[in-house]
């Protein structure tokens, strides 16, 4: 079946991927079947070495194919390329799934630390066998660390966590 | 006149478009411009194929069909302020490599900014 994806996803995707100049290339590959770079470049009034960059970084995504052909007159090669739509659902499950392994992993470790932490915010929280190492001062403030609950900070990840898992069965 | 596969895709994009709200059968044959008729059996075929479902409506006193996706359409939503999204340190994170999530100041923060408000996440006992 094909896939569908909104035509707003499709721009996030283009916006994490490289900013705002990547959603006006894809919106004018959204529009053709294959447009060389350079067209891109006149449509969009990007620069075409920008239009390059952004094209090899959704290539390295499989989000766009492209094809070549070599020019006429001056043998060099020309780039078409075209949007590949139903690459874009692999990509985003490929990033759901990175996410979803580096939020388990952080669940386990939180879960299996007691947390000690000076108050000060921009200081880190400190697992007790460090903490004890460290004779219960911060290494960056030096002040006194005190016992930090992480149960609401679990909570959070064990929502997201749980979401993600029915997110990818799905 | 486009061909009735066209205006299937085109109908069945839209209807996919609207996710979960679904879209008024009347509405979207003015957006694609059929008469009630051929939008009727584009929705049927649609229904027919396992592609939609219709739901009965009454708007504006009169009763119509509501279309909805049957496949919702993937999001990013749930992952798209996350800053392991293309982290640039992405392939030396790991639960022992020399960056790891489980001391990622960003992903902390990242975690904290999901529920912020709804729970204290003071951590103070």
């Amino acid at each position: 079946m094909e896939t569908m994806v909104e035509d707003e996803t499709l721009q996030k995707v283009a916006e994490i991927v490289g900013s705002e100049a990547a959603v006006q290339v894809i919106e004018v590959l959204k529009g053709v079947n294959e447009i060389t770079d350079d067209e891109i470049a006149n449509k969009t009034e990007i620069r075409l070495n920008s239009v390059r960059k952004i094209l090899y970084k959704l290539y390295d995504h499989s989000l766009v194919a492209l094809r070549r052909s070599r020019d006429q007159h001056t043998g060099w090669f020309i780039f078409h390329w075209r949007l590949q739509p139903d690459q874009l659902e692999g990509f985003i499950l490929n990033q759901k799934k990175r996410v979803y392994e580096k939020l388990e992993t952080r669940l386990g470790f939180e879960k299996d630390h007691v947390f000690y932490f000076c108050g000060v915010p921009e200081c880190r929280k400190i697992p007790f066998e460090e903490a004890m190492e460290l004779i219960f001062r911060c290494p960056t403030c030096n002040k006194l660390l005190m016992h930090f609950d992480n149960s609401a900070f679990i909570e959070i990840l064990r929502l997201k966590v749980d979401e993600l898992r029915k997110e990818l069965s799905e | 006149m486009p061909k009735r596969d066209d205006r299937e895709y085109k109908a069945l994009h839209f209807i996919v478009n609207m996710g979960s709200q679904g879209v008024l059968q009347s509405d979207l044959w003015r957006k694609l411009g059929a008469s009630s008729r051929e939008g009727s059996r584009i929705a049927l075929k649609l229904e027919n194929k396992g592609l939609i479902k219709r739901e009965k409506e009454l708007f504006g006193g009169r009763w119509t069909y509501r279309l909805y996706s049957k496949r919702m359409p993937v999001s990013i939503n749930s992952i798209i302020d996350c800053p392991c999204l293309m982290c640039a340190n992405d392939a030396r994170c790991g639960a022992w490599g020399t960056i790891s999530p489980n001391e990622c100041e960003r992903l902390t923060a990242w975690v904290l900014s999901l529920r912020q408000g709804d729970a204290d996440l003071s951590g103070e006992s």
